[in-house]
């Protein structure tokens, strides 16, 4: 549209289809975006916390699954090992499983779902007026960040309950995700059938903090989860079909299956989407740092740290710098 | 037991995390807007239209967390439906105002002339068209949704939305 011949320019392109086209009023846009915090629902992050706490229980209810899987040689077990996160080591999942699985139409939830039991539920989490009474509720002190971004404040405080699950083990729908995923240099061993996994979610609180320019992050803690199960397990055999089903090569999922103490470390698959993750050392504690933007979405950091009491994640859209500064200064 | 494989997907939408509202707020203000502007022309109600499927869609907004994909799509199928009812009223309570075109920051005045001039032309000519024409050309140019969103918003073909868009188009451009 700048030539000489605008009208043959215009028909030269679809320019002068976009001639319509303009930016909202800034006027406009900051009163509409005004009207529109005033709507704030309230309710709108109980769902979705309570999801996310559940979805932490179930990271723990994995790694039952994960320690379970094969190594449960004998009949009945009498006797049961207690496993506590203590670290946190993070380990790429390999997409293309997942399609694979996918394919095979080995739908992950009912694997899952249609093998746990839910023994003691807590209903839904609660908000709560304080972090005083969030630490009542949860029957524990609770650590903060001594150091937060300028004119951060604390807008939600929730704390759901402790939660007990049990999962039982199935020794064939093992051997289909196997199968699905070419895995077979490993046996899933006999006996499998069964096998029960204990699982104990302490109280977990969430504080969601809100920073400048509606910015939040999200810390959430729990005394270390508990998971129990059959001390026969070989649960070095039982880690490493995990870590081969994540996608590590074979003679990585041996040696990293050989090196971790699974009876304290919490492995945290990463997802294939994620821009980055890297151990990370938080406070003098292992923990995992997690880049991840999902498509529309804010660059969003997750790091997840344990100390030998209390597990951590820290989820927040802030910049990496500060969100590593909140969580080491937690305490 | 196939637990482990369900970790994945269950972490990712944990980390998914919370999505920044104000930057998708200043992402689909300008496509509401614009839908708007396509497919009710240049009036006074442009910025009304906007703000009432914000008001909507916002309340809720809580449910896309997970997909803002899903988001941008329902937020138009609400301005769609917003723009529907406001145009059968609309052939009840005639009149109309123009609205003023907002001035675009670093055009002279004679270049904001011809851009409101051009503005106001095609919005002559749009009106022109079949509502479905006119529908799917608000969709894809004030939207600036791609032939296939506008067919999964639509029901329609990607092809069928494809021909009519070819076919409004050229018809917009003989009248141009």
């Amino acid at each position: 549209m700048t030539s000489g011949n605008p009208r043959t320019d215009k028909m030269s392109d679809d320019g002068w289809l976009q001639a319509l086209r303009t930016d909202p009023s800034p006027l406009f846009k900051a009163q509409l975006r005004e009207r529109l915090r005033a709507q704030e629902p309230a309710s709108e992050t109980r769902h979705d916390w309570r999801r996310r706490a559940l979805v932490a229980a179930a990271a723990v209810i994995v790694v039952g699954g994960l320690l379970s899987v094969p190594g449960v040689r004998a009949s009945v077990a009498q006797f049961v090992s207690l496993f506590r996160v203590i670290n946190v080591v993070g380990v790429s999942v390999d997409s293309s499983h997942i399609d694979r699985l996918k394919a095979e139409q080995l739908e992950i939830g009912s694997l899952i779902g249609e093998h746990i039991q839910v023994v003691q539920d807590p209903g839904p989490p609660v908000n709560v007026a304080s972090i005083a009474d969030a630490a009542a509720a949860a029957g524990m002190t609770l650590a903060t960040p001594q150091w937060l971004p300028d004119k951060t404040q604390v807008i939600e405080t929730t704390v759901l309950g402790e939660r007990v699950v049990r999962v039982t083990a199935n020794s064939q729908r093992l051997q289909q995700v196997m199968d699905a995923l070419g895995i077979n240099d490993l046996a899933v061993p006999a006996g499998l059938d069964g096998q029960v996994v204990n699982v104990r979610v302490p109280p977990v609180v969430m504080i969601r903090y809100d920073h400048q320019n509606a910015r939040r992050s999200r810390l959430f803690q729990a005394r270390t989860p508990e998971l129990t199960l059959p001390d026969n397990v070989d649960v070095r055999a039982l880690g490493e079909i995990g870590l081969r089903i994540l996608g590590l090569p074979p003679m990585e999922a041996k040696q990293f299956a050989g090196a971790i103490d699974w009876h304290t470390t919490l492995v945290v698959p990463v997802p294939p989407n994620a821009s980055s993750f890297q151990q990370v050392d938080v406070g003098g504690h292992r923990g995992v740092l997690i880049q991840h933007q999902p498509r529309n979405q804010s660059p969003t950091t997750t790091i997840v740290w344990s100390t030998p009491e209390r597990v951590y994640a820290l989820v927040s859209i802030q910049n990496v710098a500060e969100v590593m500064a909140m969580a080491t200064a937690v305490r | 037991m196939a637990a482990v494989q369900v970790l994945p997907r269950r972490l990712a939408s944990w980390i998914a995390a919370e999505p920044d509202w104000d930057q998708v707020y200043a992402e689909q203000l300008p496509r509401v807007l614009n839908f708007f502007r396509y497919r009710v022309g240049q009036t006074a109600d442009v910025e009304d239209l906007t703000a009432r499927t914000f008001e909507k869609a916002w309340r809720a907004r809580h449910r896309y967390r997970r997909d803002l994909g899903g988001f941008s799509t329902w937020l138009l199928t609400i301005a769609r439906n917003v723009a529907v009812d406001h145009l059968r009223a609309r052939q009840r309570y005639e009149p109309l105002d123009v609205a003023a075109v907002v001035p675009s920051p670093g055009h002279t005045p004679e270049q904001q002339a011809v851009h409101q001039s051009e503005a106001q032309r095609l919005a002559a000519l749009l009106a022109t068209l079949e509502p479905r024409q006119r529908e799917l050309m608000a969709m894809k140019y004030g939207a600036d949704m791609t032939n296939r969103a506008i067919a999964h918003a639509t029901g329609l073909s990607e092809s069928n939305v494809g021909t009519i868009l070819h076919r409004a188009v050229e018809t917009l451009r003989g009248r141009w």
